[in-house]
Order: structure tokens, then C-alpha cells, then sequence
């Protein structure tokens, strides 16, 4: 191979060449992101992020953030570190609510016959853009992971109140009180139904009245700084790239 | 660097650099293939997939079972042993023009990889999640798992077996050695697989209620987290390409 040869034919070949891979390599991206962050998150917090029942403000607040600042921290540390493209939290977010939402509709409701209203997923978006705000204003880890990880467990509760709010509103029910939620649940009976699997508000203490929202989010966000620490520094070892000699398997 | 005459009949004859039917027939293939498994699913989910003692379990589901091992493991042999059998020999001579259009048949595989693992990852194993709510299971072959784990997990590792395969043996930046990333990408979610060998002892073991993140299921989220190599390939190719490009970019 000689080094004054071209690989291209001119330099508007080479600009085509160029944005097509572009394309390609963001395609991949966002797909094999999708993937592996979709399976992560049905698995670490599935549960509450499928039914409405289980979207309570206790530990849907305190688990979702958790679990999810994790394949975004990881992106942006190679997306903004190697390219300084700010927006790896939002690729990660758009690919999961996609996966989530193409399967709530196609299989939930066409296979299983849950109506979307009782399970649909949950929303990240704010949290995600304010994480890659942060990133690219403060153009630091520390700041990004202390500010932008609290931030992402404070956002979550708020950026999905909007959507789950109607459906907390309470309803008598052959005597109960219930939230309209379990309700949906009473009669959408499955598997993952009885009380003591279903993981939702446990506990009496009310510091801030009778919310115990905020709680759970302040907390969510202390956990997501250090989940986003933790997560950053795998995705940077992700991004390396290392090759090592065939003796060594 | 100027177009000559020879230089433009060389570009009409030669291959061009990126085969978009190719690329487009490729995701064709997977996207009509898992519309046609979803539809079969709906249909003989309900009908034949309920009760695993049930003949009609045996004729629609175990059949399916038994036909898709067996395509699966002819299309790896023939499919990895053609990549391997007309593998490059002279990789480092080949000229910058052919190691571009290289690259591009490279992506061409990543594209499809990416395809497959989305329908595995998450479109297959999150649709398993509201079968197992809404039906009590009493196999390991149920119908979501005879389509997840022996049908999208096995066509995903084919795909990305068959993407390594093709840049150690084509690509001059992959002769260095192995790149940890590129074997992380693909191995890892292929451990998936045989993490199906833990799934299905615990829920033969225990009796267990559905719980979609319950720890038995953390083998899966480990190595679904082996996706994010993917980071690494991206980079491994965007210095390749960079060396390629740099000068005709400038």
C-alpha cells in the first residue's frame, strides 16, 4: 500500500465518503445502545416501569433514576471526551423510549391485550437533557456527575408527574380507597400481582407532609451521583481501544 | 488527486464503495423475518402456546424449536467458514481505495448487528416479560423463549461473529491483534446464551412468581452491559477512517 496513494477520487468523494459513515456508524450506535440499555433497565427496573401500579412515589422515584443514569454516563464519556458531541444522554434516552414504546404497543397491547394507558413507559427526557446541558456548559465530569446526576433523580419524579398524575387520584372501590392505578391493576390481573410482590409505597414516616416524593427523588439523586462516577470511568474503558495478541486467550 | 480519463473509466468499472442494496436487502432480510416470527407468535402464541402437554404445543412450538436449532447451526458453519475460507491473505497490500470500500462492507455487518441486537435485546426479551405476566409458564420452551433465546439471541451472534470475523481477516487496522472491545461487543451478549442455562435452572428450582428484576435475571444485565464495546469499535474505525480521509478532507 503506497502512502501517496488516495483512497478517494476527489475531495467532494471524500466529504460524501465522510457523512455517509456518519450516518452508518450513528445507525449502529443508537441500536446496539438501544439494546443493551433496554435490557438493562427491563431487568434492574422493569417492574415499575411497565404497569401504573407499580409507578408509585416511593420506589418507582427511587429506583428508575438509579438504574438509568448508567449507559448515559457511559456514552457521554465517549461521545463528549472523543468527539465532543454533547448529547450521549439523549441518544441513550431516545433509543430506550423507543425500544420501550415500540414493545408497549406491538406486544403489551397487540399480544397481551394491556392497554397502553396502564403500560406505558416512563419518561427520562428531561434528565437527559439537562445532563448533556451540563456537560456541555460546565465541559466537566465532576460538575456533570454532582450537578447533573442530582439533577437527573430531582427531574424524574416532576418531568413524569404530568402523565401519572390523573391516574393518582384516589376512587372508592367495593369499600377500599385506592389510587386509580391499583385500580387499573385490580383488574388487569397478572402473574406479578399479590401484594407481596408487587414493591410499591411501604412505610409511615411522612417528613414533608403527606408526600413522600420528594424524599425518594433527593435520594435517587445522591445514588445517581455515584452511579454516574461509577459509570463514566466503565464507559471510558468501553471506549478504549485495546488489541491483545491471540497467546494471551 | 485530479479526476483523468483512465481515473473515471476505473470508477465505472469497479465495485462501488458502498453497496447500498446490498445494505438495504441485508435489513430487508431481518425486518420482514421477525415481522413474519411476530405474526406467528400472535397467531400460535394463543392457539397451540398455552399448555406445553398439548399436542398442538409439540406440532407449532417444539417443531419451530427444533427446525430453527438446526438452520442455525448450518448458517453459522457455512456462514463464518465462507468468511474464514476466503479470508485476505495479503491484508496489508491491499490499496487505501479497497481497504475504504472494506470498511464500508464492514459497516455494512455492523448495521445488520445492530439490527439483530435491538429485535434481541429488546424487542424479544421485554415482549417475554408481558408473556410470562399474562401466562403462567410450564416449560422452559415457552413460546417467548423458543422465539428470544433460540431464535434472536443465536441470529444475533451469528451477525456479530460474522462482523469480527470479517475485519480480522479484511482490515488492515485489525492485524495488530485482537481488539478487547470488538470481542467484548460480541461475547459478551453471547454469554447471554448460556446465562440461559441459569434463568432456566432458578425457575425450575424455585418456584418463583414473575418478577421481571428479580436477581436470577442479573446474568443478563451483566452481560447486556458488554453492548457498550461498541464504543470502542466505533473509535477503532474513526482513526482507520481518519488516516484514509485526512488528507483529502484537509
Amino acid at each position: 500500500m503506497s502512502a501517496s496513494q488516495s483512497a478517494v477520487r476527489s475531495r467532494a468523494e471524500a466529504v460524501k465518503v465522510s457523512r455517509t459513515f456518519d450516518w452508518m456508524i450513528l445507525f449502529t450506535l443508537f441500536f446496539i445502545v438501544l439494546g443493551g440499555y433496554h435490557i438493562h433497565y427491563m431487568l434492574t427496573g422493569g417492574d415499575w416501569d411497565f404497569w401504573t401500579d407499580w409507578k408509585d412515589r416511593r420506589l418507582w422515584v427511587t429506583v428508575a433514576p438509579i438504574v438509568s443514569i448508567t449507559f448515559p454516563a457511559a456514552v457521554q464519556a465517549c461521545l463528549w471526551y472523543r468527539y465532543r458531541l454533547p448529547f450521549g444522554a439523549v441518544v441513550c434516552v431516545l433509543g430506550l423510549l423507543l425500544g420501550e414504546w415500540i414493545n408497549r404497543y406491538l406486544n403489551f397491547w397487540g399480544w397481551t391485550y394491556f392497554p397502553v394507558n396502564f403500560c406505558f413507559p416512563s419518561n427520562l427526557i428531561p434528565g437527559a437533557i439537562v445532563l448533556d446541558g451540563i456537560m456541555l456548559l460546565g465541559g466537566s465530569m465532576t460538575l456533570t456527575a454532582v450537578v447533573g446526576g442530582l439533577a437527573w433523580g430531582l427531574l424524574f419524579y416532576p418531568g413524569n408527574w404530568p402523565i401519572i398524575a390523573p391516574l393518582h387520584v384516589p376512587v372508592e372501590y367495593n369499600g377500599m380507597m385506592m389510587t386509580l392505578a391499583d385500580l387499573q391493576g385490580y383488574n388487569y390481573v397478572r402473574t406479578g400481582t399479590p401484594e407481596y410482590i408487587r414493591m410499591v409505597e411501604k412505610g409511615t414516616l411522612r417528613t414533608f407532609g403527606k408526600d413522600v416524593a420528594p424524599v425518594s427523588a433527593f435520594f435517587s439523586g445522591f445514588v445517581s451521583i455515584i452511579i454516574y462516577f461509577l459509570w463514566h470511568f466503565f464507559g471510558r474503558w468501553f471506549a478504549s481501544t485495546d488489541f491483545i495478541s491471540g497467546e494471551n486467550l | 488527486m485530479a479526476a483523468t480519463t483512465e481515473s473515471v473509466k476505473a470508477d465505472a468499472a469497479e465495485a462501488p464503495l458502498l453497496n447500498k442494496k446490498n445494505m438495504f436487502a441485508g435489513a430487508a432480510l431481518y425486518i420482514v423475518f421477525y415481522g413474519w416470527v411476530r405474526w406467528y407468535e400472535g397467531v400460535y402464541g394463543w392457539s397451540a402456546g398455552l399448555d406445553s402437554f398439548a399436542p398442538e404445543f409439540e406440532t407449532y412450538w417444539m417443531n419451530f424449536l427444533y427446525i430453527e436449532m438446526v438452520a442455525e447451526i448450518v448458517t453459522a458453519s457455512v456462514l463464518w467458514g465462507y468468511i474464514w475460507k476466503t479470508r485476505d491473505r495479503k491484508v496489508m497490500s491491499i490499496t487505501p481505495r479497497e481497504e475504504l470500500r472494506r470498511h464500508f462492507t464492514h459497516w455494512i455487518w455492523l448495521v445488520m448487528y445492530a439490527i439483530a441486537v435491538y429485535y434481541g435485546a429488546s424487542y424479544f426479551t421485554e415482549q417475554d416479560g408481558t408473556w410470562h405476566q399474562t401466562i403462567v409458564r410450564d416449560t422452559d420452551f415457552t413460546p417467548s423463549h423458543i422465539i428470544e433465546f433460540y431464535l434472536a439471541y443465536p441470529i444475533y451472534i451469528i451477525t456479530g461473529v460474522s462482523a469480527l470475523l470479517y475485519a480480522k481477516t479484511r482490515l488492515p487496522a485489525y492485524q495488530q491483534g485482537l481488539p478487547l472491545q470488538y470481542l467484548v461487543a460480541v461475547i459478551g451478549p453471547f454469554m447471554i446464551l448460556p446465562n440461559v442455562g441459569l434463568n432456566e435452572w432458578g425457575h425450575t428450582f424455585w418456584f418463583m412468581e414473575e418478577l421481571f428484576v428479580a436477581p436470577l435475571h442479573y446474568g443478563f444485565v451483566f452481560f447486556g452491559w458488554a453492548t457498550l464495546g461498541v464504543l470502542g469499535i466505533v473509535n477503532i474505525e474513526v482513526a482507520s477512517l481518519s488516516k484514509l480521509l485526512k488528507k483529502d478532507l484537509a
